[in-house]
């Protein structure tokens, strides 16, 4: 798999938390919305 | 997105985020155990088990549009993010214009054509970048 400008994004699925649940959440669950997707190296750092 | 688990983003959401923004973030804090999705990003360390600072605008379709990968030690700008998904939301909504360096909404876009070559000059400079 390789990133390229133009292409689609490598879609995925995993858990998230949000508003006090534990969910599962995909990436095409945004179709239709810009979706901004930041990793980071871990909790209690800064982004 | 982050290499930790969802129950510790729980922990980090209401012992510390929800102090910084009233009801916790409001959008999903995804959890990317062991890196996979980050490999997938090429943003995961192997080394430290980590993924790294890596932000991926992604359009409506699915689409990638943008993308910034920086050292850990080194934070975003958070305006300059916003200002790219402003510019890629223009652009997509006005086919066939671009805009230039430092354009934000309510500055002038190029219409690129055999015309305006050469002639960028006439109506763009560089303080218009700032």
């Amino acid at each position: 798999m390789t990133l390229h400008i133009g292409k689609p994004a490598p879609e995925f699925e995993t858990s998230a938390y949000m508003d006090g649940e534990i969910r599962r959440v995909k990436l095409s669950d945004y179709r239709g919305q810009w979706v901004m997707l930041y990793f980071y190296p871990g909790d209690f750092t800064f982004v | 997105m982050s290499v930790d688990s969802p129950y510790t983003h729980k922990v980090w959401s209401e012992g510390e985020l929800s102090k910084i923004v009233p009801g916790g973030l409001p959008y999903p804090m995804l959890s990317d155990p062991g890196g996979r999705i980050g490999q997938e990003y090429m943003v995961y360390d192997e080394e430290n088990g980590v993924d790294i600072r890596g932000r991926f605008l992604i359009d409506p379709d699915g689409v990638l549009q943008a993308i910034e990968i920086l050292a850990p030690a080194v934070g975003r700008n958070v305006a300059e993010m916003i200002r790219q998904v402003k510019a890629c939301a223009y652009v997509r909504e006005n086919e066939g214009e671009a805009t230039p360096a430092g354009w934000e909404p309510g500055k002038q876009a190029l219409k690129p054509s055999p015309e305006l070559a050469g002639k960028v000059c006439e109506i763009w400079s560089p303080e218009m970048a700032f």
